[in-house]
């Protein structure tokens, strides 16, 4: 006798049968804890300076040594953590809505807007992501503010074609169709049927985006653009590695903004594809 | 079959990675000097236009040469392409008698190629750099075809200070040309003629430039066959190949010199870098109006501490615009770390009224590591009497757009923190401090309008009398010790490292790239 | 085939269109960006005085009016002129762009074929022993791959195989100054299309073993085996061939991405090619050579969109084009 829970039921039992999923949760939440927590359980701040105690290995005082100027690489790891996961999610919250709509427009608003709407995708599309990524930056300069903004710009229209896809699809189904029969305005339609019915796709791209959008965050940082110091990222910490005498002997400094990225990816990797597979089993691989 | 062609792919695959594997990392010719010539701020990657350069020196002065050059000490003036030079006592009229050379074509080296350079020096629409520094000049006359004199409209103490950097330019091969299209010219970057030890051979963009020696230079035939420079896109890159062995010479940051220090594989170059760090108080702001705010200012940052622990002490505290000990008079105030003293004087100038701790920015364009680490150093101390600054880093084209801008912001750079070139020749500071130099006229970005400071430095730039040029410029160390037009922080020492192998290698970190006597006809390289 | 015919003509009518939109779009996104190329060449160690700056910007001609600058760059670009850099010597963009195309190109083509390669062996090794010691071990590098910061990756290769190992150049294409020798450009590419493939051989990796498992246990595999067809044939001709369709969609959408070149290696290992460019040209607000590549990288990639739809047209005859 088949299951007869809903299909959001089963779609958390699979995910919750899905051991790297799990793995990725275990992960991630004591991450998220710790870096909501530090400034209750850890004595130095992220910005707290002591040129005697520079470059310093890791010891009972320092757990992960200190930087070129005194700082504890824990606490700026922790705070680099905030900073790092909170310019993610932003973004993604960002390109989120912007997609949404875009890609909501493009179905709901007629062959015209369609038309405009995806041309505007493809020009978007087609702009060559360095150049993007390298003139936005100049513009917007840099800090969490604008760095949020470039990656949500830089993101945007993946999701409006997936929207747009997946809102066609929804469009044509029979409720849809009754409901529009019986005069349901658009935005009835999209906010009680459309988004309702892209949930899925929504969120397991979220999830996705955000830890790209952690990399992205990175690699902006090491240009010269992304989060300045002396606030402190993952990306501007790992900056330091440009140095070959930090590469070599204070492997503390860039190493630990590095596992803690890679782990966070990892998990945030997993997470998504066990919420991908628990949402559509059979779609594994497209 | 699909299995064979698998198979077969994957056995050549290996193979060919194997083979490169095999190949030596780089197979190089043993007269060939391979450096890093424009990495670090003295370099100008791309530039080979003497004219529109400014920095790149070192390199460039490998095959062009100018009349007169620096010494590798960086303290006189010397002859290069003039053989000796005579000033007249007006100080209204330079005589040059011409060494005998021969340009990279064969053709003999002229008093009208002096004539020709001048006259292009002198004219903006060549893209040259020098058409202001060069304004009194009145006219360039080749007596005869190896004496040049130049007439002056009014003496000028820094000319043969401009004339290091004016590259000799062959009239017979560039006078066809229309002045407008010399600026961007394939020239340039194709068949240049100089008179220098090497000529040039060949340029891969954005790669490398490679020169050929010249057997019949002056000075005498180059020891090595080539000279190649590579050009890199960071220091970091440039010190991994150094380190790999690929190139003989970089620049390095200060940071990285530790590296080198113990290796016998390797020698430190150590100089100085001619520019002094200072933060500069935007005039314009109210905040820095009461001299106590900006003397606080300076009594708040531990100069001494910064230059030990993140300089490695390789560097000097500058209490003025100078360091130079012919600059620096005695009894000047040495603004001595003293927290304590610098929160009384923002109590009783009222700083809590004036601003609290409200953030103010200190904007910079100096992007490294350590540069980063300087500002967190001097973001900490402030922050300990009181002064809430929040270090901003930008790039170069917007830090100028921002100060110099038409209509500025004056909120966007309350504080910079920045550097300017302050030798070898002392009068070079006055276009950023006078007041005459307020923009457009000159480079005064923070605005400072200090009528002492202006006028002792209208005396030392109009000192005739060369002995007593440094009194004048000790007067003007002091006037700005006083009034605090900046937060003069310090003169760093500018690094390279080279190679052990290569002999007879003179490299001096001198700003834009000097030029200066490197005699690179005598580098050698062993085996 | 008109109609087919009729249909390419009007992509290019429409990638004509979006090509003009493009440029609009970068040039204002340029002139909005803080500083000008004068701004950048100038050392603000080295004072200049803003007279001077004001030469310089009319010898660039940035003192004209914006929609000007635009039309005289509109009407050179049509002709075939894109310009000249307005850094170092003014080398003439169209060549200039064309001549780091190509390095781009063979860096990013060997990472692909580097990818495809390692990450078709990797996943089917993984998927014939799944759950053993290789798979597990292959699946976690993998997933390190995906997830590490490209530059973090190159800056530590660079060390690790160049300055600690020297059994990889530190950079650059070929050896300067040293005649073109083949064996000395495979030398300088292996290290970095190597760590340019990570990410791209862990995804193909992971797709290949998700596909083959899934072949695997379909039932013509069965068939085959209990026909007692040895396992090596089994896996070599039946299921590699119907696992791989899947992945050849997944490379295509590769090498779509792929033609900005790679910033951050090229950055770290100075190979020049359209990434450094454009780092360098953003860098000095080089205008005609930023809206030069961002106009021939655009071509670039509607032909590749028009060219793959026509090809799955032609492959598959369901798909109507028109």
């Amino acid at each position: 006798m088949a299951s007869s829970h809903g299909p959001t039921r089963r779609a958390l039992g699979r995910f919750a049968r899905n051991g790297a999923a799990l793995a990725g949760i275990g992960v991630i939440v004591p991450m998220l804890l710790l870096v909501a927590t530090y400034p209750f359980w850890l004595q130095d701040g992220p910005n707290s300076v002591d040129l005697m105690a520079r470059n310093a290995a890791p010891t009972m005082r320092h757990w992960l040594g200190t930087d070129g100027v005194g700082r504890d690489v824990l606490a700026r790891l922790l705070q680099g953590g905030r900073t790092s996961l909170l310019v993610a999610t932003l973004s993604v919250s960002l390109s989120l809505v912007i997609g949404f709509l875009i890609g909501a427009v493009a179905t709901f608003g007629g062959r015209w807007a369609d038309t405009t709407s995806m041309r505007f995708v493809d020009l978007a599309m087609t702009l060559p992501p360095v150049i993007l990524l390298l003139v936005l930056a100049s513009i917007i300069g840099t800090g969490i503010g604008p760095t949020v903004w470039v990656i949500a710009l830089l993101s945007w229209p993946v999701l409006a074609r997936m929207v747009r896809a997946r809102l066609l699809e929804v469009r044509e189904q029979d409720f849809v169709v009754a409901a529009r029969g019986m005069g349901a305005g658009t935005l009835h339609l999209l906010f009680r049927h459309g988004l309702p019915n892209s949930i899925d796709i929504l969120v397991v791209y979220a999830t996705l985006q955000i830890a790209n959008a952690i990399l992205l965050e990175a690699g902006l940082s090491f240009l010269g653009l992304g989060i300045p110091p002396p606030a402190a990222s993952w990306g501007n910490m790992m900056n330091a590695a440009q140095s070959t005498v930090v590469l070599e002997h204070y492997v503390w400094q860039w190493m630990s903004p590095g596992a803690a990225l890679v782990l966070a990816v990892l998990a945030i990797n997993f997470i998504g594809d066990g919420l991908r597979d628990a949402f559509d089993p059979r779609s594994g691989l497209s | 079959m699909l299995r064979r062609t698998l198979t077969g792919l994957a056995l050549s695959t290996t193979l060919l990675a194997g083979a490169c594997f095999a190949l030596p990392a780089a197979a190089q010719d043993a007269r060939t000097i391979t450096g890093a010539f424009d990495v670090g701020p003295g370099g100008m990657p791309g530039n080979f236009n003497p004219l529109s350069a400014t920095a790149g020196f070192t390199w460039l002065n490998l095959y062009f040469e100018p009349l007169v050059i620096y010494d590798a000490a960086l303290e006189k003036i010397v002859g290069a392409l003039a053989s000796s030079y005579e000033v007249s006592g007006d100080q209204l009229t330079y005589t040059f008698r011409l060494a005998e050379a021969k340009w990279h074509d064969g053709k003999p080296f002229t008093a009208e190629d002096v004539r020709f350079t001048f006259d292009l020096a002198k004219n903006a629409a060549s893209g040259s750099n020098f058409a202001a520094r060069l304004t009194s000049v009145a006219s360039v006359t080749a007596t005869d075809a190896r004496t040049v004199v130049v007439k002056l409209s009014a003496p000028n103490s820094g000319l043969l200070d401009t004339l290091t950097k004016v590259m000799m330019l062959p009239a017979h091969a560039l006078s066809a040309m229309p002045v407008a299209d010399l600026a961007r010219n394939a020239w340039w970057s194709t068949t240049p003629i100089g008179t220098g030890p090497f000529r040039f051979t060949r340029y891969a963009n954005g790669q490398f430039v490679s020169l050929a020696a010249n057997p019949d230079y002056r000075g005498g035939a180059p020891k090595v066959d080539r000279v190649v420079n590579r050009y890199f896109e960071n220091t970091a890159g440039a010190v991994a190949a150094l380190r790999s062995g690929e190139i003989q010479f970089t620049y390095v940051e200060a940071d990285d010199v530790a590296n080198f220090k113990d290796d016998k594989a390797f020698r430190v170059i150590e100089g100085n870098s001619y520019v002094v760090n200072y933060i500069g108080f935007n005039q314009e702001v109210p905040l820095w109006k009461d001299a106590r705010v900006r003397k606080a200012l300076m009594y708040a940052i531990d100069r001494g501490q910064i230059i030990k622990a993140l300089y490695g002490g390789a560097a000097v505290p500058a209490n003025c615009g100078y360091v130079a000990p012919a600059f620096v008079p005695a009894g000047i105030d040495t603004y001595a770390y003293d927290p304590a003293k610098a929160r009384a004087l923002l109590a009783d100038a009222g700083w809590a009224k004036i601003n609290g701790d409200k953030p103010i920015t200190l904007l910079t364009y100096y992007n490294t590591p350590l540069a980063g680490n300087v500002m967190a150093a001097v973001q900490a101390m402030l922050a300990q009497v009181g002064i809430n600054v929040v270090p901003r880093t930008v790039d170069v084209p917007t830090y100028n757009a921002t100060v110099y801008a038409a209509t500025p912001d004056w909120n966007a750079f309350p504080l910079v923190y920045a550097g300017l070139q302050n030798g070898p020749d002392p009068s070079i500071i006055n276009i950023g401090l006078n007041e005459k130099q307020l923009p457009p006229a000159g480079a005064n970005i923070m605005r400072v309008r200090m009528p002492s400071l202006s006028a002792a430095f209208d005396t030392a730039l109009g000192e005739t009398d060369a002995a007593k040029r440094p009194s004048r410029y000790q007067d003007v160390c002091k006037a700005m010790n006083e009034s605090l037009p900046w937060a003069t922080l310090w003169v760093t020492a500018r690094y390279g490292v080279a190679s052990t192998k290569l002999n007879d290698f003179v490299w001096v970190p001198a700003p834009a790239g000097g030029p200066y006597e490197a005699h690179p006809e005598h580098w050698s390289i062993t085996r | 085939m008109p109609r087919t015919l009729r249909y390419a003509l009007r992509r290019l009518l429409v990638g004509g269109a979006m090509l003009l939109g493009l440029s609009v779009l970068v040039f204002l996104l340029l002139r909005a960006a803080p500083g000008d190329p004068v701004d950048a060449y100038v050392n603000p160690s080295v004072a200049m005085s803003p007279a001077d700056l004001t030469a310089l910007r009319v010898r660039f001609g940035l003192d004209r009016p914006l929609p000007v600058q635009y039309l005289a760059w509109l009407a050179a670009a049509v002709t075939g002129d894109l310009g000249y850099s307005l850094q170092g010597t003014g080398d003439p963009v169209l060549p200039l762009v064309f001549s780091r195309l190509g390095p781009t190109v063979l860096l990013m083509g060997a990472g692909i074929a580097l990818a495809i390669i390692l990450g078709i062996a990797g996943g089917v090794a993984g998927a014939v022993r799944r759950n053993g010691a290789v798979d597990i071990g292959l699946s976690v590098i993998a997933f390190l791959g995906i997830s590490s910061p490209a530059f973090l990756t190159a800056l530590v290769g660079l060390y690790a195989f160049s300055v600690r190992l020297r059994i990889a150049p530190s950079g650059g294409m070929l050896t300067p100054g040293a005649p073109f020798a083949f064996g000395d450009l495979l030398a300088h590419l292996v290290l970095p299309a190597l760590l340019l493939s990570i990410g791209h051989t862990a995804l193909i990796m992971r797709y290949t073993r998700a596909s083959m498992l899934e072949v695997l246990s379909a039932d013509f595999v069965r068939t085959a085996r209990s026909k007692g067809v040895p396992e090596f044939v089994v896996v070599a001709r039946h299921a590699l061939r119907n696992a791989l369709l899947p992945v050849v969609t997944l490379i295509g959408s590769t090498i779509g991405i792929a033609i900005g070149g790679a910033v951050f290696i090229e950055s770290v290992f100075n190979w020049p090619g359209m990434g450094l460019l454009m780092v360098t040209a953003v860098r000095a607000r080089d205008y005609p050579v930023i809206m030069g590549a961002a106009l021939i990288i655009g071509a670039f990639v509607i032909v590749l969109n028009l060219l793959t739809d026509l090809a799955y047209a032609v492959v598959d005859p369901r798909i109507k084009v028109g």
